[in-house]
């Protein structure tokens, strides 16, 4: 009776390690940390694919944490990093007309790969420049990319859209680049910037492009 | 007196058993029989796993999957039928190590020959029936050769960048795509590169894959038999979002596809003066 | 060197109040620990004093390229800097270090350092007794398996659906890379430490190996590293699988740097291990122990060791080179440096391959030296089982670039890899047809590690079938970088190797730890895991005939079926897991005392007490047969009539 018991108690001692070192883990990744950005529905849209809820989310880019002031007040783990703000996990309405506002404050250099200094999958094929539409900007002035794409399968709603945004010589006046695009079908999703700026690292596209809250991120539609 | 004392004629022993004279013989055979055809009938398992197949070689593919699995099945029914007849047959129960001993015979020469033997045919036919699959399928490992009489291949550029895939259609003026729109029945070309670390482009259903190297370019080839939508994956870990490098390719018919060239034609931002062009 | 009770006119020590010296009489994992600790941080100051100060002013930031060099050279030099106050710490140093006082360690130190009347201290000491050290290696195996494990349950909870967001990807991507590593070094020595140290001097008649420090070394080197490992996580974890990619690895956080220092020190320990293992079955076999009655098991290690002399040090390799990229800027891997991955993957390969039959052949080895016993019959065609030994060893040093056939490095070398990958099947099928054999028309004792041989041969005829799947070139550019691979590679790993372990375990434990294992609780926790096993990969191995790809953290709905599947048989294998140690435990604790020979074995081990005393032998003993005389027939008596 007590080695059945002890025995109990060393599968359940097991499971509970086990599920406490997955809490830990899930509790320290950056999806969890990352506060998520919902955008916001204001009223509908009448678009060609019907009447659509319209929501709206406005984020920024930065040269560095300190000057983003959303990894706290001291930049955070990676001061001198640059940053999407307020995070990099967005919640979007599933089959909407989403409109995002960038507010770009950091500077920038030639793109490694034109592609993307062309906007693509957005509404009408273009974005606004401080309001001057746009369908490319000139490959050697991107500050960042917005780029979201998607997981492939049968049966699973697929999305891509990038928009570049163009660098600000002025690091206090932010360029504005908005852009609408359609959700697809409720799903995880998923977006980075395609701007090499992680210096030090290979291409360039280790540091802040490869970690969630910088460069890259997730985006739940839900 | 001693020519009333007769020696006890020993009988002679009867003859061992030959090997298929054995009781267990006839049982693991019938039992290995049985389990070679399960195992046959399995042998389409695999390929219908696979899924639709949108290109000769995977088509290639999914026949040598069928092939390898039911010549598989004699070896492993063999195996089979061996461990089942000794649990059934030879166990012995008990607490203490058994009593007597089994039969001590070391080896039989012939029976290792034989296997040896066999294995290396069946190693042979492996690897004869991959040689001529490779020479019937242009692109399996890199090279990119088309049989003649062939049209003249649509050549795209396919680059692998963290954690997207972009494609370049240079002899169609350069049009560029994050999905990868074909033609059915004509046969593509691909260059592929990667702008920073390795990946690798595999288009599921038409069996394609090669790696994206940086600083290099790799080739494969493909002819799309199958109008349809299909799964283009990036098959090496790249970095945190590997897993969302992903996108279609689109197989439509000739003109679908030119209308789709027409539009990304119209559609492409003009050339800027300080453009450089290329990828 | 050996330790032998012979005169007692040793010279004392002027220190030796304590047995063993003063220091040496103190020396333990807490002063490894102690010393490690003050090493790493004075290593960490030393590093930015000599890295960082002289190229930035006071205060300043570096600009980012600079930094991350930066990072790396500390990160890089403060774990050096560990192991070494670690090794010093235990000890590892002391007799080196009286040779520099010109004197050497006497008789009694080494008797103390063999661990004569220590008790359980000498567990966590730098014991030189090579039954010590196959214990100590028994549970460091144990504690990464169990870690390892860990984190395959977490992995298979995040793919327990399409798109949880449990771990997100860094977190998932670190967890795989690390459950990977950790599974493989606790798979390289999961046979050969435990058993290869603990069985294998008794099983060749030897009172010890024939380096008895370079033993302890090899494990201290071990446990040094397992912490660098596991620091892994709270460096920004490693974006990498285990197989370290470059040029991927060169974007990689500082926990990338943990991993390159965790693959020199472990390639290290394991080139010491190699030449005493080699050494001591080469050299120290006792009078009459010719190779033809030689234990198969010794073979199977030697080879496995063997193997592994030559190709660990490409693995190392490939890590200094990595270390140097992301340390000094170097681009070995960097093609805008003039660098190449294919030459990283060609490195790894070299190791990899190989490597995975220097896990797999010990224990398979171990499984050919039980199934005589609990078949009461010679093991079938010894010669066979060597030659297959050898051609195993031999083509699996040829065949590493099936790894790249989709890799574009070298399309025409394809032909002749998948040759001499294919022909492998020959040698491995003959292992098979020697354990058929050795079963054929025996008297099958049914006991566990019986039935881990059965559960090893069904495991591995499918991971051996799958695996010549992947040899096929065509084939395999479907399922190349698929959840097939990952499938097939844990049925070859864990199915065969670890299962093999597993009845090893069973059937050598009551010579290690004098009890008899709990085989109704443990067999339990044996069968569970089986199923759960199976159900797992066979699982996995629909989902990449279906084109899941491998190391993603989210995928495709069409694929939730078969992950729910593989999720619920990992689950399984937990608890039988669970169950397992449980009985490890509860029988070393308080298990059946054991008799020394309870399976009434033929081999040397089960001819002395158990426990084995600290020299083995009273008397080193001559052999005049093989280990495998079950049922021979003796010789024929004289014919009747022949007159004397």
């Amino acid at each position: 009776m007590k080695r059945w018991g002890l025995l109990v108690l060393t599968v359940v001692l097991g499971a509970l390690f086990v599920g406490a070192v997955g809490a830990l883990f899930s509790w320290a990744s950056p999806q969890s940390r990352l506060p998520v950005q919902a955008a916001e529905v204001r009223g509908t849209a009448n678009t060609p694919k019907g009447v659509l809820p319209h929501a709206f989310l406005e984020i920024s880019s930065w040269a560095d944490s300190m000057a983003g002031n959303c990894h706290g007040s001291d930049g955070g783990p990676q001061p001198d990093w640059v940053t999407f703000c307020p995070t990099t996990n967005f919640q979007l309405p599933a089959n909407a007309l989403v409109t995002i506002t960038v507010k770009q404050y950091d500077g920038g250099e030639k793109i490694t790969n034109p592609f993307f200094a062309r906007v693509h999958g957005t509404v009408g094929g273009t974005a606004t420049l401080n309001g001057k539409p746009f369908t490319q900007i000139d490959p050697a002035k991107v500050g960042h990319t917005f780029t979201m794409h998607s997981i492939s399968g049968e049966g699973q709603d697929s999305v891509f859209v990038s928009v570049p945004l163009q660098l600000t010589d002025d690091e206090a006046v932010a360029n504005v680049v908005e852009f609408s695009f359609y959700t697809p079908a409720a799903g995880t999703y998923y977006w980075n910037c395609e701007f090499p700026c992680g210096d030090g690292t290979l291409a360039k596209f280790g540091g802040p492009m490869a970690t969630q809250g910088y460069m890259a991120g997730t985006i739940a539609v839900v | 007196m001693s020519d009333t004392l007769v020696e006890p004629v020993e009988e002679a022993p009867a003859p061992e058993p030959r090997w298929w004279q054995r009781p267990e013989t006839k049982s693991i055979f019938w039992l290995w029989l049985t389990l070679t055809i399960v195992g046959l009938c399995f042998s389409w398992v695999p390929a219908w796993l696979l899924g639709g197949s949108a290109s000769d070689q995977m088509r290639d593919i999914e026949q040598t999957m069928t092939i390898f699995t039911a010549a598989a099945a004699p070896v492993a029914a063999l195996v089979w039928a061996v461990i089942i007849y000794s649990l059934v047959k030879w166990r012995y129960k008990g607490d203490s190590p058994p009593p007597d001993d089994a039969p001590g015979f070391d080896t039989n020469v012939p029976t290792v020959v034989i296997w040896v033997i066999g294995s290396a045919v069946l190693t042979l036919f492996v690897f004869v029936w991959g040689l001529i699959k490779i020479a019937d399928i242009p692109s399996a490992g890199g090279v990119a050769a088309l049989p003649a009489g062939s049209a003249i291949p649509i050549e795209v550029q396919v680059t692998g960048q963290q954690w997207v895939w972009n494609f370049t259609y240079p002899g169609l003026g350069g049009i560029q795509s994050d999905q990868l729109y074909l033609p059915v029945d004509h046969p593509v070309t691909f260059e592929v590169t990667s702008n920073d670390v390795t990946h690798s482009f595999w288009i599921v259903q038409m069996g394609v894959k090669v790696d994206a190297n940086p600083g290099a370019v790799t080739s494969t080839v493909v002819n799309p038999t199958t109008i349809g939508t299909f799964d283009i994956r990036c098959a090496e870990l790249c970095g945190i979002l590997h897993a969302a490098m992903q996108t279609q390719a689109k197989v439509v018919s000739d003109k679908d596809f030119a209308a789709w060239t027409a539009q990304m034609k119209a559609t492409a931002p003009a050339p800027l003066p300080s453009d450089e062009g290329g990828g | 060197m050996s330790v032998t009770a012979h005169d007692e006119a040793t010279e004392k020590s002027p220190r030796a109040s304590v047995p063993g010296g003063a220091l040496l009489g103190r020396m333990s994992i807490l002063t490894a620990v102690g010393v490690g600790l003050i090493a790493t941080i004075a290593a960490h100051y030393a590093a930015v004093a000599f890295f960082v100060e002289p190229v930035l002013p006071e205060g300043t930031d570096p600009p980012a390229a600079l930094a991350y060099l930066l990072e790396n050279r500390i990160a890089l030099t403060t774990m050096f800097g560990w192991v070494v106050g670690f090794m010093i710490g235990i000890g590892a140093l002391n007799g080196p270090f009286r040779w520099l006082l010109g004197q050497d360690l006497t008789d009694e130190d080494l008797l103390f350092q063999a661990g004569k009347d220590q008790g359980v201290k000498r567990y966590f000491r730098f014991t030189t007794d090579h039954k010590v050290v196959g214990i100590q290696y028994l549970v460091i195996t144990m504690i990464l398996l169990g870690a390892g494990g860990t984190l395959a349950m977490l992995i298979r909870t995040d793919l327990m659906t399409p798109e949880t967001k449990f771990l997100g990807p860094a977190t998932y991507n670190t967890i795989v890379g690390m459950h990977g590593i950790i599974m493989i070094i606790a798979t390289i020595v999961m046979v050969t430490g435990p058993f290869g140290n603990f069985i294998l001097p008794i099983m060749i008649g030897a009172r010890d190996m024939a380096f008895p420090r370079l033993n302890a070394l090899s494990f201290w080197l071990l446990a040094s590293v397992v912490p660098v490992l596991l620091t892994v996580p709270f460096l920004g974890g490693m974006p990498t699988g285990w197989s370290a990619y470059n040029p991927l690895a060169d974007q990689a956080p500082p926990g990338m740097d943990a991993f390159v220092v965790t693959i020199i020190v472990f390639a290290i320990s394991s080139a010491v291990a190699g030449a005493n293992i080699t050494t001591t079955a080469v050299k120290m076999r006792t009078h009459g122990m010719t190779w033809t009655r030689t234990p198969i098991f010794v073979f199977g290690v030697v080879a496995s060791v063997g193997l592994a002399i030559p190709v660990f040090p490409a693995f190392m390799a490939s890590q200094v080179f990595s270390g140097l990229d992301r340390a000094g800027g170097l681009t070995f891997y960097d093609p805008s440096g003039g660098g190449s991955g294919w030459l990283y993957a060609n490195l790894f390969w070299l190791m990899g391959h190989p490597e995975v039959y220097v896990i797999l052949i010990p224990a398979l080895a171990a499984l050919l030296e039980l199934t005589p016993v609990f078949t009461r019959r010679p093991l079938f065609s010894f010669k066979a089982a060597v030659i297959a030994i050898a051609g195993i060893v031999g083509l699996s040093v040829l065949v590493w670039a099936h790894h790249m056939y989709v890799s574009g490095w070298a399309p025409k070398l394809g032909g002749p890899f998948m040759l001499t990958t294919e022909m492998i099947s020959i040698p491995t099928g003959l292992l098979f047809l020697v354990f058929i054999g050795t079963m054929w028309r025996g008297r099958v004792w049914t006991r566990l590690p019986m039935m881990a041989v059965y559960m090893m041969l069904w495991n591995f005829v499918i991971g051996g079938i799958t695996g010549v799947y992947l040899s096929d070139i065509p084939v395999a550019t479907g399922l190349h970088g698929s959840m097939f691979v990952t499938a097939h590679f844990h049925y070859t790993l864990m199915g065969a190797a670890l299962t093999g372990t597993m009845g090893a375990l069973v059937y050598w434990f009551p010579k290690m730890t004098g009890r008899m294992f709990d085989e109704r609780i443990g067999g339990w926790g044996f069968w569970i895991a089986q199923i759960g096993f199976n159900v797992t990969f066979i699982g996995m191995f629909m989902v990449g005939f279906a084109g899941q790809p491998r190391r993603v953290f989210n995928y495709s709905s069409v694929f939730a079926t078969g992950n729910f599947v593989s999720t619920m048989g990992a689950y399984t294998i937990g608890i039988g897991m669970l169950v397992f140690l449980y009985a490890i435990i509860s029988s070393w604790r308080s298990g059946q005392v054991a008799p020394a020979n309870p399976w009434g074995g033929k081999t040397l081990e089960w001819q002395v007490p158990t426990p084995v005393p600290l020299e083995n032998f009273d008397v080193l003993p001559v052999i005049t047969a093989d280990p495998y005389g079950y049922g021979r027939q003796p010789a024929p008596k004289p014919t009747a009539g022949a007159r004397t």
